[in-house]
């Protein structure tokens, strides 16, 4: 963590001086840039120890370790990554990007990876179901932009159903709202959803499912210049071959897992990657996510 | 015993916060220097400059203050990606947050150098020195005293600023903020904890310049006003 | 009805000034000026106020550009765009009505700027030789002040001696008691009259009749950008030949008593 800040200090004078001259061209890297919004638990986010982990981006780091390139994790404003892969800043988009026919006018998208459903969030103790959730007169919340937002508007509000559908910024503030009971229900992904009842130590749960069938995708460069989408499909083919797949979504999604516990897994098993193990890595990260007995390298 | 945990969680996450600060604290300081170089010349130049000089730092200054940072640098960033140029994160954001603030300090160095007498400068030139030796022994020395106050406000002001800069990708303290919260939604706590550094920095800062202006100032030096009759030399 | 008084080439005079004129807009302020001041002349310029005497007194060291007409310190003509001004300036000590010391630096620093910065004296040399001229307006205690901690006419006391540290060949003073309160004004005069003793070549505008009378082997009445009448001392105050300058000396013994001294 300390050279980390040290390389920020290095890199603000270096940059000063190269920024002021009218900015030189970076040396070409072997390493492709993936490009994360890094706070969104459990794809992607930042432990308490600092480090970036998550479900997108153990994808990353695997298919890059099987199709023998290096990446390097840039931490970047979800807003700011489409735009970033197309000037050209980032190679891969790795933030939980639902494929969608608006952004693949601009990107690219690999397979899809992820089948994400909508969940629909109540407070814990108040009696609501998914029908009685979206009774007239209630207040549902929402991210702004987000596939729950228009499932809301589309199927709630066009319905004729007289609920008020409130706009966030992000989910978390959403469901604040819902712990604090100024809204009746919250409608966002599920796994996010899940995460949200896990925090709120009892006070939300989840009244039910919408399924809406949103398909997440790594996304690049339109025309894919570095050739990239291929060796991204493979890998996950690859990963999904040799059980890592199936490793890794027990170790981010399953029931006994605590997201907590990622900060001591992370730091414990890295090793493995760095061993080039993939699967021990990903079967370690599982026990040791749902606090079992787990090997380190 | 949940209230234990709160402050576990504060104190866990203040290594975290801790670096956030250092990228806050280093882009500040290195963009209010960018500033102040590029905007006492800008300020010079609208004071002294012949005309088309004049023109010129007004429009620049003009250009800068009707940006919005965002704006700047999301054109600077990923715009000249599209030529092909890959400029660092961070050097991108000292040189747009140094552009931007050098507009604004060129307005306070501008308000100092009007609330000095003519006569200052026509006394240095009557003594036989040159423009630029009077504008650089008894105007700048004058006008660097005066602007203190505003530098006051322009540092209290960036330091908020400062946290646009995740749009491209330059990790801060409000972000890291934000990090710590989505991992824990403890939203309240964590951005209370951030206000609370925000506000400390803000205090230090203010009372380090605070401490600079006096220990620099001259008796009678803040009192003068301009005199009415125009430009001279 | 300018002056006739002839240019001469002659060594003696310190400064000449042949056919001035300046023009604000629409108004001209000085309508063809000449006239010339000897080695260890003390010179007052009187008349009424907004009749150019202050812009001629400018012009003369080119703080103000004069429109027309040459200027020459000693063989060297001012007015020539050829001319160094800067080196010019250095021997011309100018003292202002509002004394315009700089307000960031002590007595000294004000006194000993001009000699480190322009004459590129050392630091010790400038500091001995401010130490001098400060002794000589009687300000050596108050060196280390601050021009808003020192009274009106200490300041001026002071901004003489920065001009005067500076060695230069002429003096002109801008009116230099008119911002003082009435108290203060003798310690300036005194100042100035000690000046003129020691045989320093000076240009004075000034309303002290007592001081042009008293102190100044020549006189010139100004009036609406002209000289009116131009004379010792003697002549201008107890003889004037132009009814103008009757007028203007009986106001001026109305307003402030009578003008000898």
């Amino acid at each position: 963590m300390r050279s980390r800040v040290r390389w920020f200090v290095a890199v603000g004078l270096l940059a000063l001086v190269v920024g002021m001259i009218g900015g030189v061209p970076q040396a070409q890297t072997q390493a492709f840039k993936v490009c994360s919004d890094i706070a969104w638990p459990p794809f992607e986010w930042v432990d308490a120890r600092g480090q970036f982990v998550g479900f997108d981006l153990d994808v990353m780091r695997i298919v890059a370790l099987l199709k023998g390139y290096r990446i390097d994790i840039q931490n970047l404003a979800f807003d700011s990554i489409i735009p970033a892969v197309v000037a050209g800043q980032c190679d891969i988009g790795a933030s939980g990007f639902t494929i969608t026919e608006e952004r693949k006018r601009v990107v690219d998208f690999s397979d899809p990876y992820w089948e994400s459903n909508q969940a629909v969030l109540v407070h814990a103790a108040s009696g609501l179901n998914i029908i009685t959730a979206f009774k007239a007169g209630q207040i549902i919340g929402a991210q702004r932009g987000t596939t729950g937002a228009d499932w809301v508007e589309q199927n709630v509000i066009k319905q004729g159903i007289n609920v008020t559908l409130r706009l966030y910024e992000t989910y978390p503030l959403a469901e604040q709202d819902l712990i604090n009971r100024r809204i009746h229900a919250v409608v966002e992904d599920e796994p996010a959803a899940k995460v949200a009842v896990k925090t709120s130590r009892g006070a939300l749960k989840i009244a039910g499912m919408i399924n809406t069938e949103e398909l997440f995708g790594f996304l690049v460069r339109k025309g894919d210049p570095n050739r990239l989408l291929p060796r991204i499909n493979d890998g996950m083919k690859e990963m999904k071959r040799k059980g890592i797949w199936n490793n890794l979504i027990e170790a981010y999604f399953g029931v006994d897992v605590n997201l907590d516990r990622v900060a001591q897994c992370y730091a414990d098993l890295k090793g493995w990657l760095d061993r080039n193990q993939p699967e021990a890595y990903a079967e370690n990260l599982a026990a040791c996510m749902s606090g079992q007995t787990y090997r380190r390298p | 015993m949940q209230r234990l945990e709160k402050l576990e969680l504060i104190w866990q996450s203040l290594p975290l916060l801790g670096e956030g600060v250092l990228v806050t604290m280093t882009l500040t300081i290195s963009l209010l220097g960018v500033g102040l170089l590029l905007g006492i010349p800008v300020a010079l130049g609208q004071a002294y400059g012949p005309r088309p000089v004049r023109l010129l730092m007004s429009s620049y200054e003009r250009f800068f203050r009707a940006m919005p940072i965002l704006v700047l640098l999301i054109v600077c960033f990923y715009g000249l990606g599209f030529w092909g140029i890959y400029v660092p994160a961070f050097g991108t954001a000292v040189v747009v947050f140094g552009l931007h603030s050098s507009a604004y300090q060129s307005q306070i160095f501008r308000g100092a150098i009007q609330a000095i007498k003519e006569g200052q400068l026509l006394a240095a030139r009557a003594l036989g020195m040159s423009r630029l030796q009077a504008i650089r022994y008894i105007v700048l020395p004058q006008a660097l005293r005066l602007s203190l106050p505003g530098w006051s406000n322009e540092y209290s002001g960036v330091l908020k600023d400062t946290s646009f800069v995740f749009a491209i990708g330059v990790t801060e303290l409000t972000r890291q903020g934000w990090q710590i919260a989505m991992r824990t939604r403890e939203i309240f706590l964590v951005f209370i904890t951030v206000a609370v550094i925000y506000l400390i920095l803000t205090y230090l800062g203010t009372w380090l310049l605070e401490r600079i202006e006096r220990r620099l100032s001259v008796p009678g030096l803040a009192g003068q006003r301009r005199e009415e009759h125009g430009r001279v030399i | 009805m300018s002056s006739e008084y002839k240019v001469s080439s002659e060594a003696s005079f310190v400064v000449r000034v042949a056919d001035l004129h300046k023009r604000y807009g629409s108004e001209e302020v000085l309508k063809g000026v000449s006239f010339a001041v000897r080695q260890g002349e003390a010179l007052a310029i009187i008349g009424p106020s907004g009749t150019g005497k202050s812009t001629l007194l400018r012009c003369i060291n080119r703080l103000t550009e004069p429109d027309r007409g040459r200027i020459w310190l000693e063989n060297t003509e001012i007015t020539n765009a050829k001319t160094d001004i800067n080196k010019i300036r250095q021997q011309i000590g100018f003292v202002f009505q509002d004394f315009n010391l700089f307000a960031h630096l002590t007595a000294l620093d004000n006194v000993r700027l001009g000699l480190t910065k322009v004459k590129k004296l050392s630091l010790k040399e400038a500091t001995e030789r401010a130490m001098i001229e400060l002794r000589r307006v009687g300000l050596a205690e108050q060196a280390q002040k601050y021009p808003a901690q020192l009274s009106g006419g200490q300041q001026q006391r002071v901004s003489i001696a920065r001009a005067l540290a500076m060695d230069p060949k002429l003096m002109l003073f801008d009116e230099p008691t008119s911002a003082l309160d009435p108290e203060l004004i003798g310690e300036v005069l005194h100042v100035m009259q000690d000046l003129a003793d020691e045989g320093m070549t000076m240009i004075v505008v000034t309303h002290e009749m007592g001081f042009a009378r008293s102190v100044c082997d020549e006189v010139i009445f100004m009036e609406k950008g002209v000289i009116v009448e131009q004379g010792p001392p003697e002549q201008i105050f107890t003889q004037p030949k132009q009814p103008r300058t009757q007028q203007f000396l009986s106001k001026i013994s109305e307003l402030y008593g009578r003008t000898s001294s």
